[in-house]
């Protein structure tokens, strides 16, 4: 019952998660952070089955962090992206894989680019204008069909998201009251407050 | 009392040397001489070989392959090219990592390797070579050429012990003290490729032993970005296109001092 | 539901007078929901040989990396390009080597032979197993309407122009039938001197 929604604009990516940690049919906490931000101009939202995704969410973060230190420069989005999916796609066909669903979006500096990447649990990668992830994907996706502009301001996308958002909260039978949501451009990744 | 610290890789002397690192760089500044200039728009490499003789077979550089004569310039991948002087079966080892390590990142992340990653990733294994007991170390330097979306075109060169660094213009092998002052005088920034091309022959026809240029003595690459892809393009040129590039800046040799003659 | 249909897509591949062209649907699904409609299965090899990968996607992209660089290595090492018919066999023995723990693909494989310009096509198995048709090869969860509409429309010795029509027609009227392929296509036509490839405008539903 976990929901993520990501939409790229006119040179920045949004990315939102909701912030239920449920188990069972039961909500043990309505805050958690089920985002990442791996590298100054990359930031991921991670949903499945829990701990998997922290585990798995920690294991890239170091990694795109030692990159990072390493070789100066941050990787690139789409080498992150290559990356990370190469590591479920591994994963998948290992003794215990990592059931973890992501939404990779970056700012790429050296094409001045915003790039958003769906990557599911079987190491599917597919580069996007808009993704959605959990059940909210069949109420956003056909949403973002319609309303999504890929030239939109912040302020229209963040209204567009807050469509998505809405639209969730009145049809799903499971409420998800809050979203954290997260912006990466030029400037690097900051946090919205809807 | 040398000979006590000069038989093994993995020990200093009194003074703090390791004689077999110093006696491979030796090697290296006997061997054919490698030149490499960076331009705004590219990179230039140009390589003096000394295997010559007019039974070597070299029907293969005349038509397929890459155009180089597999003795001096090498293409590593899309974006790299690099020259070697020194052991050429040390190279040959050498090139060959470089090709799978390019290959194994281009796997990995979807795209061609940083050209300073590559260049790293070669100078640990010489490293290791000069601390693990019991082998020889590579009797190797490389120029490497390169481009790639963070730092553009780059030139780097590293050395048996496995340190590198970056050049706008450098010189390895045979002369290349004489090299390096010449360049040295001639190089400005925001040089294009070809007026780096113009002074790589230059340089070269002044520090080569032979008096004349030809293709049997030189190797001559360049890597540039194609205009429409804006890809990287390495070019290794072909004997011909050697012997061209040699008429045009006017120092090619006359035909009958050819000992390539067939 | 099968392993083989959770992405959908499909590709065809058919032989010309001198030439080929293979073809596919771009879209990336997960069972019923659409995720993408920009996803190509069918990817370069060399300048006059051409790859298709339909399947599950993860190992479409994987498999995708691992011919790139056998390729690669391939190339540099014997400093030639690879021929249609090596590479098929690279594409067997790729897929074997996972006999009992498969890539969910099955491959499509078009190009011209160095020299003479003949046209090769050939479609394996999930494992491996090398088919080498003469006329036209399909595979995906379209395959079925793809053999039925290929088999109507293909003739022998099309001209280039005529291949491409042939090539389009069948894909698109196919993949309409089927609900895990569509949304849009895309066709490479390979010919001596040059490969032209043209994305399709088709149903968008």
């Amino acid at each position: 019952m976990e929901c993520s929604f990501a939409i790229t604009g006119k040179d920045y990516v949004l990315v939102a998660s909701d912030t239920n940690a449920a188990r069972s049919i039961i909500k043990m906490k309505s805050d958690e952070d089920k985002t990442k931000i791996l590298s100054p101009h990359l930031v991921m939202t991670y949903s499945g089955e829990p701990g998997d995704t922290v585990q798995f969410a920690e294991y890239v973060e170091r990694n795109i962090r030692l990159q990072h230190i390493r070789n100066i420069h941050e990787l690139r989005p789409s080498s992150s992206a290559a990356w990370i999916r190469r590591s479920l796609a591994d994963s998948l066909r290992s003794r215990h894989p990592y059931s973890v669903n992501l939404l990779l979006g970056g700012y790429d500096a050296a094409t001045d680019t915003p790039k958003l990447y769906w990557i599911d649990y079987l190491g599917t990668l597919a580069e996007v204008p808009f993704a959605a992830h959990g059940y909210g994907s069949y109420f956003a996706l056909s949403l973002l069909d319609r309303y999504h502009n890929p030239e939109a301001s912040l302020e229209e996308g963040v209204a567009t998201l807050k469509r998505c958002i809405s639209e969730v909260q009145k049809r799903l039978v499971v409420n998800l009251e809050t979203f954290k949501v997260r912006v990466v451009d030029k400037d690097g990744v900051r946090e919205i407050e809807l | 009392m040398a000979r006590r610290y000069d038989s093994r890789t993995t020990i200093f002397s009194p003074e703090g040397r390791l004689y077999q690192i110093e006696y491979a760089m030796e090697a290296i500044s006997h061997a054919g001489t490698v030149l490499g200039v960076l331009a705004k728009d590219g990179v230039v490499l140009a390589a003096e070989k000394k295997i010559t003789g007019k039974l070597l077979d070299l029907s293969i550089v005349k038509e397929g392959g890459y155009g180089g004569s597999g003795e001096k310039i090498f293409l590593v991948n899309n974006n790299v090219i690099c020259g070697v002087a020194g052991i050429t079966a040390d190279a040959n080892s050498l090139v060959n990592y470089a090709r799978s390590a390019a290959q194994r990142h281009l796997f990995s992340y979807n795209e061609d390797i940083p050209v300073e990653q590559l260049t790293q990733i070669l100078c640990d294994l010489k490293q290791g070579y000069t601390q693990y007991g019991g082998l020889r170390p590579f009797g190797v330097s490389l120029l490497y050429a390169g481009y790639d979306p963070h730092y553009k075109f780059q030139l780097y060169h590293s050395d048996p012990s496995g340190n590198y660094s970056g050049w706008k213009a450098t010189c390895i092998g045979a002369n290349n003290g004489t090299a390096q002052s010449l360049l040295k005088q001639e190089y400005k920034d925001e040089i294009t490729v070809e007026e780096a091309v113009a002074l790589v022959i230059k340089v070269m026809s002044k520090t080569m032993d032979s008096t004349t240029l030809g293709s049997e003595k030189l190797e001559f690459a360049t890597l540039t970005l194609d205009a429409a892809t804006q890809a990287p393009k390495a070019k290794i040129y072909r004997p011909a296109e050697v012997d061209a590039l040699l008429e045009k800046h006017g120092i090619a040799k006359k035909d009958d001092e050819s000992e390539m003659k067939p | 539901m099968s392993i083989m249909s959770y992405n959908g897509g499909s590709i065809v591949a058919m032989v010309g007078k001198d030439c080929v062209a293979i073809a596919s649907d771009l879209r990336l699904g997960n069972q019923a929901l659409t995720i993408a409609t920009n996803f190509e299965k069918v990817f370069p090899v060399t300048d006059r040989l051409y790859v298709g990968l339909p399947g599950l996607a993860t190992d479409v992209v994987t498999l995708r990396e691992r011919f790139r660089f056998r390729v690669n290595m391939y190339t540099i090492k014997e400093e030639r390009e690879i021929e249609p018919e090596t590479f098929a066999h690279l594409v067997s023995s790729t897929l074997y080597e996972r006999r009992f723990g498969p890539y969910f693909v099955e491959p499509v494989i078009a190009g011209l032979e160095k020299g003479t310009n003949k046209p090769f096509i050939a479609t394996t198995d999930l494992i491996g197993c090398l088919t080498l048709p003469k006329d036209f090869a399909v595979a995906g969860t379209a395959s079925d309407k793809l053999f039925g509409v290929a088999e109507g429309l293909w003739e022998p010795d099309l001209e280039p122009e005529d291949l491409f029509e042939t090539i389009s027609q069948t894909l698109m009227n196919a993949v309409d039938r089927d609900a895990f392929s569509g949304w849009g296509a895309i066709v490479h036509l390979i010919t001596p001197d040059q490969v032209i490839t043209r994305t399709l405008k088709a149903r968008m539903d």
